[in-house]
């Protein structure tokens, strides 16, 4: 349905949102009504025939009309999209199915005749298949075995993820020596145990086949060696190593840092760049650290330190958070000031959308009102809303003087740092919750300065070799700096990469790049601990990594990445080297480097504090953010980061210019338009979408996608905002917008997976709503959360007018299960989910869940067995989130299980629902009968069974599905039958905590719980014993064994009155 | 316009529905033969091995304890399959010049694997544990059958699903006590064969798989010819008598806390 018809139908102002979803390519909508027809239905959205309940005639409505809506309704009221409240005919046609838009794989018509010869065919071959004998299958043992090695038991070895703001450290699980599972270091005092996206998905960045795997010159293979010969015969015929320039990314490694300086000692006048496109130019972090444990308020400035490791000190401030949360007793309260809506925001008790430029503005009105000496606030016009939260954050920071933390965001204004810092000081938070270390990473200030001189080098012709080292700079130089005509100057140019990307194509020498899981190095985590990075597995391809570089120019070049670390870490490990060394490679750290508290140094301050003014209220600006999936694009070419529904957009496989639904109006645009965006005369062509909160006259654009070289998944995903982003302001811009022809085709999960039902059976009827927001409005709640004041008042609100009692067991046709021994259940804290998707990539590497592409995803077949549904709140303009993650629930009374013809689902003595796979003959009724739509089929042949490096990755626990299955979260079966192993050998019960399932183990906020529901003592226990916890759609008596944790909020009272239409907004 | 067909087709057609009939119960009752027979299932056959490797020689004859070479049978899913080392360690010495061991040796040389070819090869969707089974009272041969008594390998047993069900739907029929169970040659008790078996520490109140004593000798009598003092530091443990399979087998089911019937049997013991 195209636009234009929308438009026809409601009017000239009508808004017809569409998110791509139900939306297919044009052979695949005719060719679905051409089918539908064959069968005498009428396939046309916007008349649902088949749909007794459903209002038919529901118009698509104007965001006024929008707005009138929630304007209207009393109490709260929750929506999964825009289009969900617009009522779209692309909604309408997504839940009315349980799979959105076509289900059928064939796009042509598929007649009678033709099904029974298929059918008959395909059970003539099943029959046959019954028969056929397996294969001859080789074993290959060992030569000789390697000592410790228990075929079929993983092993664990200690490294870290080496990361810009910060390594992650881990404990890697492998099988045979092959990495196949990453998790968090659980004895680290820094992130213990927990992880995130980006650090979960570097294992399949390790696996990807599309890594670079051989040394060459100009197209040619070639040996490492002649490269370390004629690098050091170069640098050494410069004598002093002028024209010598290393274009490196940030250097963390200190044994890196270390060969550097040895490098620079020798030749002078080499010089070293460093460039990291995603956080040039950022405040050096580690020279402030937040402790969120005694903070009771606190205030984000821009600041998304909840939503992935983009934000130094992720893991660490989000368990610190979160802990918090746990119990309405230790409630902090979150203030959000933001230019675009992060999980942060959303997570927050309060939050304010600002425009980026804007922000350092507040910052210093915020500082005046709290008492900052020396502030200068530029004059602005605030909105009244605008002064009445500015008086009341400030109101509350001065109350919790000592117990509160003001967090200025990465991407601001330097101003915004400076001010933060003084208004914590004022407060006397200092070395409270706010810790000043030693500066390790200086060189981010410098970043953008530092490239812009190594391009006039270039242009100057001063370049004779210059080495990249893991830099992609003709992707991802500013595009004022015209990197690529520059790029041309340097006689010869050698590249460091893990990929022939944008810049490896054009360099004259390619050496592929050792991936940290091959390779000797070290690194700093956020709270300094170094650790060192070891190899899991020999380099798949014989990379190097930027340690033969620098190596190869000093005195001893034949030296090992081993023996330089080796070397770094003589002088500090205590004691016994060999032993301190063995110590710290099996601990994962080294004793007693973590960062010293320094004391605040009071000359950094100025004397006069000022904040810039902020652009006209009507000039359009345009955010720069790393992407929350692929970052700057060093992930573009992992398949799991980009099917990954992005945090509160839920947008997977590309990036779009994020806006808000006034500016969307304003522009006379459409979701899935494509709009031009123009920065200094740069353009670059970008599809629209709107996400609720987003400030208005703003644009959000994401980095890292639109490449050309990425590999066969990245490569062509979005559009490219480097092209607009130039050295003067990276972070953020003002430009314009203009619509230009064509949709773009996005791949938006918000409306997959809900479930339609009409009034008969439970559903609020007009139509209007999918299932889960109909319920989440009504008493069933999906959503139930209380404010503080609430929950003091009626502790027991989470259940309160639950008509459906859990425990009676009479209600049911079905004989009732009895579960003696273990009866496993998850219990799951929606105060302390953060939305942050560490669980679902980690959900990816265990259960070898396929990647679809977005054709795929568009039509609603992402394989993911976890998602986090994204509930807003209130106003289109200021809305409040809840995040819930939704996997299987392993009921007890189980619909699935009571309609598979062929016993596919079945029941299992401990209460799981196990997937019999080899049974499954696909018929999707356990799917159409399942009311959290959990569960995922396989329409094609997902899984790759062919390339040879993912089946090294594959966990050998868990079946790689083929076509026409049904499949879905188990729970983690594979860990529990471990567990359940080593327990009865040992003839004793399993403890509790012994079975972690990997989203569980991913969470940093710890909000996952899993054990043993009839061990009364178990944690798990006890959450679903808690009065605030409750099940999801318990009325259909479906008895989930997924309980979930009522959030209680901690509302300002000032600020309680409920979100107000902004008044500058329409 | 003539018939085409004669009245005799009356009868054809009655004949041919009958046919039809028995063709298709006969293709059913062949397929199901066929899917149970050696061919498909490989019992009994013996595989081109690249070293015609006795366990007859080894186990019988030279009295090489199973674990010698299939050393995680009791710690692992896999038993193991030995490296070229194992074979070395001994063949080094003995046989070094044998036309036979030159793959074996070639091995050594090289670095390159002896591709041996499974005989024992369940479907990549099952998931087996040698080390629960071992664990809890199941022999080698009461899968792998009289392997000392092959020559060359083969499986005894189908390895069907139907097989595994069997046991698992009534596991007492083949556990045997855990020190028994690389013993190849034992034989379920019987009046004439009793089995005297012994709870080791109850101190806990939970026996543990390993602290059930098993004797084939009476324990009383093996005690006073070995002359060990009576009551003294070794206190005396009850010895319950067994002369058959069943008795012994739902003693060490209650000992060994085998899980029940139904939930040895449930799909996702196997399937995951």
């Amino acid at each position: 349905m195209s636009g234009d018809e929308m438009k026809g139908q409601s009017g000239t102002e009508a808004l017809a949102f569409d998110d791509g979803v139900g939306r297919i390519s044009e052979e695949h909508t005719s060719g679905a009504k051409a089918h539908a027809d064959s069968f005498g239905i009428d396939a046309g959205v916007k008349t649902p025939a088949y749909e007794p309940g459903v209002a038919t005639t529901a118009e698509p409505m104007t965001l006024v009309q929008i707005r009138q809506e929630l304007k209207g309704v009393k109490g709260k009221r929750y929506w999964r999209s825009v289009d969900e409240l617009a009522n779209t005919p692309e909604f309408q046609a997504a839940v009315e199915k349980e799979f959105p838009g076509s289900p059928h794989a064939w796009g042509d018509e598929v007649s009678r005749r033709g099904f029974l010869k298929f059918m008959g065919a395909s059970a003539a071959l099943a029959g046959l298949a019954g028969c056929t004998k397996q294969p001859d299958e080789p074993i290959y043992p060992y030569i000789k075995a390697p000592e410790d090695l228990i075929l079929g038991k993983p092993m664990y070895f200690a490294t870290a993820h080496p990361f810009v703001t910060g390594a992650v450290p881990l404990l890697v699980k492998t099988d045979q020596f092959r990495p196949i599972k990453i998790d968090g270091n659980p004895e680290h005092p820094y992130n213990q145990g927990s992880s995130d996206p980006f650090t979960q998905a570097t294992l399949l960045d390790l696996y990807d086949p599309d890594r670079s795997q051989h040394v060459t010159y100009r197209g040619e293979n070639r040996e490492w060696a002649e490269f370390a010969v004629e690098l050091r015969n170069k640098v050494i015929s410069t004598k002093d190593g002028t024209g010598i320039y290393f274009l490196s990314e940030t250097i963390t490694s200190p044994t890196l840092a270390r060969q550097w300086r040895e490098v620079q000692a020798k030749y002078p006048n080499a010089k070293l760049i460093q460039y990291d496109p995603a956080i040039a130019g950022t405040w050096p972090f580690r020279a402030t650290q937040y402790s969120l444990a005694d903070a009771d308020v606190i205030v984000s400035l821009d600041a998304d330190f909840l939503s992935g490791a983009s934000f130094p000190g992720f893991h660490k401030m989000v368990r610190e958070y979160a802990a918090r949360r746990k119990s309405p007793e230790t409630l902090n309260r979150l203030y959000s000031i933001e230019s675009t809506p992060t999980t942060t925001g959303l997570k927050a008790e309060h939050r304010l959308g600002l425009r980026a430029s804007e922000i350092p503005a507040f910052t210093a009105g915020l500082a005046k009102a709290v008492g900052v000496p020396g502030v200068e606030a530029p004059a602005y016009a605030w909105t009244d809303e605008q002064k009445k939260f500015l008086a009341a954050v400030a109101r509350d920071l001065k109350a919790h003087a000592g117990r509160s933390v003001v967090i200025p965001g990465l991407y601001q204004d330097a101003s915004v740092e400076l001010l933060a810092l003084a208004i914590n000081n004022t407060l006397g938070n200092a070395d409270k919750t706010v810790i000043h270390g030693q500066e390790v990473v200086d060189s981010l200030l410098r970043q953008w300065s530092s490239i812009e001189a190594l391009v006039a080098d270039l242009n100057a012709d001063k370049v004779d070799w210059l080495v990249i080292l893991h830099a992609n700079p003709i992707y991802t130089a500013p595009a004022d700096l015209y990197f690529a005509s520059a790029f041309d100057k340097a006689k010869t140019v050698a590249h460091l990469g893990s990929h022939l990307d944008e810049t490896g194509q054009i360099s004259h020498w390619h050496i592929p790049s050792a991936h940290f899981l091959e390779s000797w190095s070290d690194a700093r985590a956020y709270d300094g601990t170094a650790s060192i990075i070891q190899p899991m597995i020999d380099p798949l391809y014989g990379g190097k990594t930027a340690h033969h570089f620098f190596q190869a120019l000093l005195d001893e070049p034949g030296l090992s990445p081993y023996e330089a670390v080796r070397e770094t870490w003589k002088p500090v490990i205590k004691g016994d080297f060999e032993t301190g060394w063995r110590k710290a490679l099996h601990a994962g750290w080294i004793e007693g480097t973590s960062f010293a508290p320094n004391e605040l140094v009071p000359e950094k301050m100025p004397g006069i504090l000022r904040a810039p003014a902020p652009s006209s209220k009507d000039a359009l600006e345009i955010i720069f953010r790393p992407d929350p999936n692929v970052y700057d694009g060093r992930w573009s070419n992992v398949g799991w980061l980009q099917e990954l529904p992005k945090p509160v957009t839920n947008l997977s496989w590309d990036n779009a210019a994020l806006v808000s639904g006034a500016t969307l109006t304003k522009y006379g645009l459409e979701e899935d338009d494509i709009v031009e965006l123009t920065v200094q005369g740069r353009k670059v062509n970008a599809p629209v979408i709107v996400v609720p909160g987003h400030p208005d006259n703003s644009v959000t654009v994401h980095l890292g996608y639109g490449r050309s070289f990425a590999g066969r998944v990245g490569s062509g995903a979005g559009f490219n905002a480097y092209l607009i982003r130039t050295s003067d302001a990276p972070f953020y811009a003002v430009g314009s917008m203009k619509k230009v022809e064509g949709k773009w085709g996005l791949a938006v999960t918000k409306s997959h997976f809900q479930d339609h039902r009409p009034k008969l059976f439970g559903g609020q009827g007009n139509g209007n709503n999918s299932l889960e927001a109909d319920e989440a409005i009504s008493e069933r709640g999906i959503i139930r959360y209380a404010t503080l004041d609430e929950y003091k008042a009626d502790p027991g609100f989470a259940n309160e007018g639950e008509t459906h009692t859990t425990t009676d067991k009479s209600n049911t046709l079905f004989p009732n299960w009895e579960y003696k021994d273990n009866a496993w259940g998850m219990s799951i804290d929606m105060n302390s989910c953060t939305g942050c998707n560490a669980c679902i990539i980690g959900c990816y590497a265990e259960n070898n869940i396929a990647v679809v592409g977005k054709q795929q995803v568009r039509i609603g077949r992402n394989m993911q067995w976890l998602r986090i549904d994204t509930y807003f709140e209130g106003d289109l303009a200021a809305p409040r989130a809840h995040f819930q993650p939704m996997a299987c629930q392993h009921c007890e009374n189980a619909p699935c299980e009571q309609v598979c013809p062929v016993g596919a689902t079945v029941h299992t003595p401990e209460g799981l629902n196990a997937m019999v796979y080899n049974r499954c003959v696909g018929t999707r009724y356990c799917s159409n009968n399942c009311p959290y739509k959990v569960r995922r089929f396989n329409f094609l042949l997902y899984s790759d069974f062919e390339t040879e490096s993912l089946k090294l990755m594959r966990n050998p626990d868990v079946t790689v599905r083929s076509r026409g299955v049904m499949e879905k979260c188990s729970y983690c079966l594979q860990r529990i039958s471990a567990a359940k192993i080593e327990a009865d050998k040992e003839n004793r019960a399993i403890r509790d905590g012994e079975v972690v399932t990997a989203c569980q183990q991913a969470c940093p906020a710890q909000a996952i719980s899993f054990g043993n529901i009839n061990d009364k003592q178990s944690k798990v226990a006890k959450l679903q014993a808690d009065e605030r916890s409750y099940q999801v759609l318990a009325d259909l008596n479906t008895r989930p064994r997924t309980k979930y944790v009522a959030a209680v909020l901690n509302l300002n009272p000032e600020l309680q009155a409920g979100p107000v239409e902004h008044p500058a907004k329409g | 316009m003539a018939q085409i067909f004669d009245r005799g087709s009356n009868a054809l057609a009655r004949a041919s529905l009958v046919l039809t009939g028995l063709i298709v119960i006969a293709l059913g009752v062949t397929l199901n033969e066929l899917q149970r027979s050696p061919w498909v299932t490989r019992q009994g056959q013996r595989p081109d091995q690249p070293v015609p490797f006795s366990h007859k020689h080894h186990v019988q004859g030279l009295g090489v304890q199973c674990q010698y070479c299939h050393v995680t049978a009791e710690t692992s899913s896999y038993a193991g399959i030995p490296p070229t080392k194992t074979c070395i360690n001994c063949h080094a010495q003995i046989w070094t010049n044998a036309q036979l061991l030159e793959p074996v040796r070639q091995s050594w040389a090289t670095g390159q694997s002896l591709p041996w070819i499974k005989v024992h090869d369940l479907p990549d969707y099952v998931y087996f544990s040698h080390e629960i089974h071992v664990n809890k009272g199941i022999g080698c041969a009461s899968c792998h059958g009289r392997v000392d008594q092959m020559p060359l390998m083969y499986a005894q047993n189908t390895l069907q699903m139907e097989w595994c069900l069997d046991c698992h739907r009534n596991p007492a029929k083949n556990l045997r006590p855990t020190s028994e169970i690389y013993n190849m040659a034992w034989e379920a008790p019987a009046s004439d064969r009793p089995v005297w078996c012994a709870v080791g520490d109850e101190k806990s109140g939970l026996p543990t798989a390993q602290s059930v004593n098993c004797v084939t000798k009476e324990p009383g009598v093996e005690v006073a010819s070995l002359g060990m003092p009576a009551g003294g530091a070794v206190p005396e443990a009850k010895y319950e008598k067994f002369t058959s399979q069943d008795e012994l087998g739902h003693f060490l089911v209650d000992h060994y806390k085998i899980r029940t019937p139904n939930e040895l049997a449930s799909c996702e013991v196997c399937h995951r």
